[in-house]
This record gives C-alpha cells, sequence and structure tokens, in this order.
C-alpha cells in the first residue's frame, strides 16, 4: 500500500493533467484547475520542508564541529536573522521593513557581486584552457570570437571602418540563426522527446524512481 | 620565443587584474558607440507597438539581483514604452528574489507617468511553483492570485475586471533569467492558448531562445544588455536613464580582452608545443 497508493494517485493525476491540452469542457478543466491548485500549494509547503532539511543537515555539522562548521554557521545565523526580520519586522514590500533592508543591502548586493566574479574566472579560462586543438575547436573558437564581438557595437564600428559595411554583425547573426538553431532545434527535440519517454514512463507506473525506497 | 611559450603560466592574478581594468576604464572615461538594430528587437518593438492604448499587457518580471545589469534596462524601457502609449500593465513574478526589484520600479515608473496603482497597473507578486503557476495562469488567473502584492484582492482591482485567464492579455513580456522563464512560459502555455508573446533573457540564454522566436512562437527577443540597449534606443529612452546604453559601451573593451585573452593563449600554446621536441 506504501507504493501502491502514491502510483495510482500518479496515473490518475498524470492521465487527467495530459487530457487537459486536449479535452476543452470546462467541466473538465474545473477538475484541473483544482488540482493545479493544489500543487502550488504543494510547491509552497515544499519551500517549509526545504527549510527544515537545511537545519537538519547544518545543524548537526555546527555541533559537532564538523569540516567547513564556521561557514555553516554563517549561513544559519543569516538564515534565522532573515527568518527573524520577515517574521517582525513587517511586509518586505515596505520601505521602512527590516526585510527590505536585509534584501536591498545584504543580499542584493552579496548575489550581484557573485555573479561578477563570473566574469574573471572566464577571462582566465579563456586565457588558459580555450584552446584549439583541433579542427572542431578551432572553428567553435572563431565562432565565439565573431559572435562576442559582433554583439557589442565595436563589432560594427570596426567592420564598417574596414569594409564599409557591418559583414561581422551579418555573420554573427548567420552563426545565430542557421547552425546554432539547427543544434538548439535537435537538441530541444531530443530532450522533447526524453521528457515525454519519461512521463509516459512515470504516468504507467513503469518508472518508479520518484517513489524512493528500494 | 621562449616568453610567449612561459605566457601560458602568467599569474592569474594579472588576468583578474587586466579584466578589471577593461571593464573600469570605460567606466570612467566613456566612449560611446553607435549601433545598428536587431531584427529580433525591431520585432519586440512592433509586437508592443501593436499592442491598443487601454489594453492590458501581462509582464512576467522574473530577475535578480545577479542579472539586473542585463534585465533591468528592458523592463525599464518597456514600462516606459507601455506608459507612453497608455497601455495597462499587470505584473507578476515567479522566483522569489524579483519582488524587492520589481515593486519600487513599478512604483517610480507608475509616479512618473502619472499611474494609478489597481487601475493603470499593479504587481501581483510572487507565487512559488514554477511551471505549476504558468500553468495554473493560464487555467485561471483569478484563482492563482487572488490578491495583489499589496494585499488587495483581485475583485477589487479594476485593471484586473474581464481578466480571466492568460489568453485575456493581447500580449505577454516574458523578462526572465532563468528558470522558470520563457522557456517554461513556451513550453507551458504558448501553444495551448496561442499566446501573443516577446522576451527579454540574458544574453547566455539567447542562442536557446532563437528557436522559438524562428519558430513564431516568440514574436520578438531582446538578448541581454545589447538587446536591451537596442530597445532602449528604439522606444527613446533619454541616455541619464539609458542603462542598457551605457553598459554596452563597456562591454566593447570586456569583449575585446577575452578575445584578446583567447587569441594570447592560444598562441602561447601552439608556441609551447613547437619548442617540445
Amino acid at each position: 500500500m506504501k507504493r501502491t497508493l502514491p502510483l495510482i494517485i500518479t496515473v490518475v493525476i498524470g492521465i487527467l493533467m495530459v487530457g487537459e491540452y486536449f479535452i476543452p469542457h470546462y467541466r473538465y478543466h474545473l477538475i484541473t484547475n483544482n488540482i493545479l491548485e493544489w500543487g502550488a500549494l504543494v510547491a509552497s509547503a515544499a519551500l517549509l520542508l526545504g527549510l527544515v532539511n537545511l537545519l537538519q543537515v547544518n545543524v548537526p555539522v555546527i555541533r559537532y564541529r564538523h569540516q567547513d562548521w564556521g561557514y555553516k554557521l554563517v549561513m544559519m545565523v543569516g538564515l534565522v536573522g532573515s527568518l527573524i526580520a520577515g517574521f517582525v519586522g513587517g511586509e518586505g514590500r515596505l520601505d521602512y521593513a527590516p526585510s527590505h533592508f536585509v534584501y536591498s543591502y545584504v543580499f542584493s548586493p552579496l548575489d550581484a557581486t557573485m555573479f561578477a566574479l563570473l566574469g574573471f574566472y572566464i577571462a582566465s579560462a579563456a586565457f588558459r584552457a580555450f584552446r584549439a586543438r583541433n579542427l572542431e575547436a578551432a572553428l567553435l573558437l572563431i565562432a565565439a570570437v565573431i559572435v562576442m564581438i559582433g554583439r557589442v557595437p565595436l563589432g560594427s564600428a570596426l567592420s564598417v571602418a574596414l569594409f564599409d559595411y557591418d559583414y561581422l554583425g551579418r555573420v554573427m547573426n548567420w552563426i545565430m540563426d542557421v547552425p546554432n538553431n539547427a543544434g538548439r532545434r535537435a537538441l530541444l527535440i531530443g530532450a522533447a522527446l526524453g521528457a515525454v519517454a519519461t512521463g509516459l514512463r512515470i504516468i504507467l507506473g513503469i518508472e518508479r524512481s520518484h517513489l524512493g525506497g528500494d | 620565443m621562449n616568453w610567449l611559450a612561459r605566457l601560458q603560466h602568467l599569474d592569474r592574478r594579472i588576468i583578474f587584474l587586466l579584466m578589471g581594468l577593461s571593464i573600469l576604464i570605460p567606466v570612467l572615461f566613456p566612449l560611446p558607440m553607435s549601433f545598428e538594430v536587431d531584427e529580433r528587437v525591431q520585432n519586440l518593438y512592433q509586437a508592443v507597438e501593436r499592442v491598443p492604448p487601454g489594453s492590458r499587457v501581462l509582464i512576467s518580471a522574473d530577475f535578480d539581483p545577479s542579472s539586473r545589469p542585463e534585465l533591468e534596462p528592458f523592463f525599464r524601457a518597456n514600462l516606459d514604452h507601455l506608459f507612453r502609449r497608455n497601455v495597462k500593465v499587470v505584473v507578476v513574478s515567479l522566483v522569489p528574489y524579483a519582488p524587492g526589484l520589481v515593486s519600487p520600479l513599478l512604483r517610480v515608473y507608475g509616479e512618473r507617468y502619472h499611474k494609478q496603482e489597481g487601475v493603470d497597473w499593479v504587481y501581483l507578486g510572487f507565487k512559488e511553483g514554477k511551471e505549476l503557476i504558468i500553468k495554473a495562469m493560464g487555467a485561471n488567473m483569478r484563482q492563482t492570485f487572488p490578491t495583489s502584492y499589496a494585499g488587495v484582492s483581485i475583485d477589487q482591482l479594476p485593471i484586473m475586471n474581464g481578466i480571466k485567464q492568460l489568453k485575456d492579455f493581447p500580449l505577454i513580456v516574458m523578462v526572465s533569467s532563468g528558470s522558470p522563464g520563457t522557456k517554461e512560459w513556451v513550453v507551458q502555455v504558448q501553444a495551448q492558448y496561442a499566446l501573443n508573446m516577446v522576451s527579454s533573457c540574458t544574453a547566455v540564454q539567447t542562442p536557446d531562445y532563437i528557436p522559438y522566436y524562428k519558430a513564431g512562437q516568440l514574436l520578438g527577443l531582446a538578448g541581454g544588455m545589447p538587446g536591451a540597449a537596442q530597445y532602449e534606443k528604439l522606444v527613446g529612452v533619454p541616455t541619464a536613464d539609458a542603462m542598457a546604453t551605457r553598459g554596452v559601451n563597456v562591454l566593447n573593451l570586456g569583449h575585446a580582452f577575452i578575445i584578446l585573452a583567447i587569441l594570447v593563449g592560444n598562441i602561447s600554446y601552439f608556441a609551447s608545443k613547437r619548442r617540445e621536441p
């Protein structure tokens, strides 16, 4: 029963939701709309589960001074502090709320900084790792250089200065519209077929890994 | 040629320093350059232009502090464009870090254009659920967002009168930095409800969404800061407010440095290979 009931739920809900695309009757959509609302509730509850899991994983590490326990402590202090700021200080949309302060002056600059650091690592990787070791790698690098320079005004300025026409922009757009498009379409179709196959396997109960256990 | 081969072992702190300078110098000493507008951005602009004044447009504003430089300029220019044409704006967010950025911007632009909250614009806030929320909006918008971000019931918002589903919006604008984003919108609801959609995305995602644009599922696509700058140019955003236009001129030297790093790295690599027996 422990695995049978979830399987039954999966099959019934899965078939209902697939049918929604093909059955336009409003009574059918009343049922599927409710299912979508339940799903949104479950997703919100999953946030709480994630919070509990975070505490369960990190508190023992801090308590028993395992590796990197200091960083976990900083994370927990941030977590608890943000929660208190959110619960006590009023709604975050209000300019005077502590949670607004935490978002604007702690989270926002930190998040932006973490992402900005990537630029430096990309520069280092470009110098050390982007090697034209074979023909395919060389073609990739040439395409990358054309697209990179074509995307900024410098590219078209250079092209116009040298050739009196924006050839670089035209080539860049061709690379994006033709070979890139072809490759991406192949990937999308492959991924979509895989998703359909996996979805069918889950709905029909053949694939049971999502139920957990052995 | 020995020094060329030794360049491979250049301390990466020097590379970091040069990268930093290549961004800092154009910030301190701007060198504006003109640029052309892509067909994709032109079509995005035209799609917004075709929305009749007085209509309502849905914007899914899903950017966070890390993607802010690429997407916020487009969002601002889009608000300029829509408000100037007296188009009403309904905004939702599907990522939890968006409200802190989106809500203040809506207030600023609402005041600038003398637009009233609840009548000319409304922010419905963030909802957890990712693709589920997109699907739920497609089926029943009012059930998915029963109140606005300010806590006002959706039934009391004049701007939401008559809006039941996504297909009641003549245009949906997606400003997305990741997941859920443009891809999830197109996959979940575009075909089912035959929705008119345009998208602004990060530069890294642009190649992923070109198939959707070419297939007609997206009417227009603005990729990254260059796309946002082109859109600012079409909308006529004043220079003082044109963040993307200023930013894209900073990118000139940054991109040139990356290309130089690739070239020098490869020259150094081949020079070292030549030295090996």
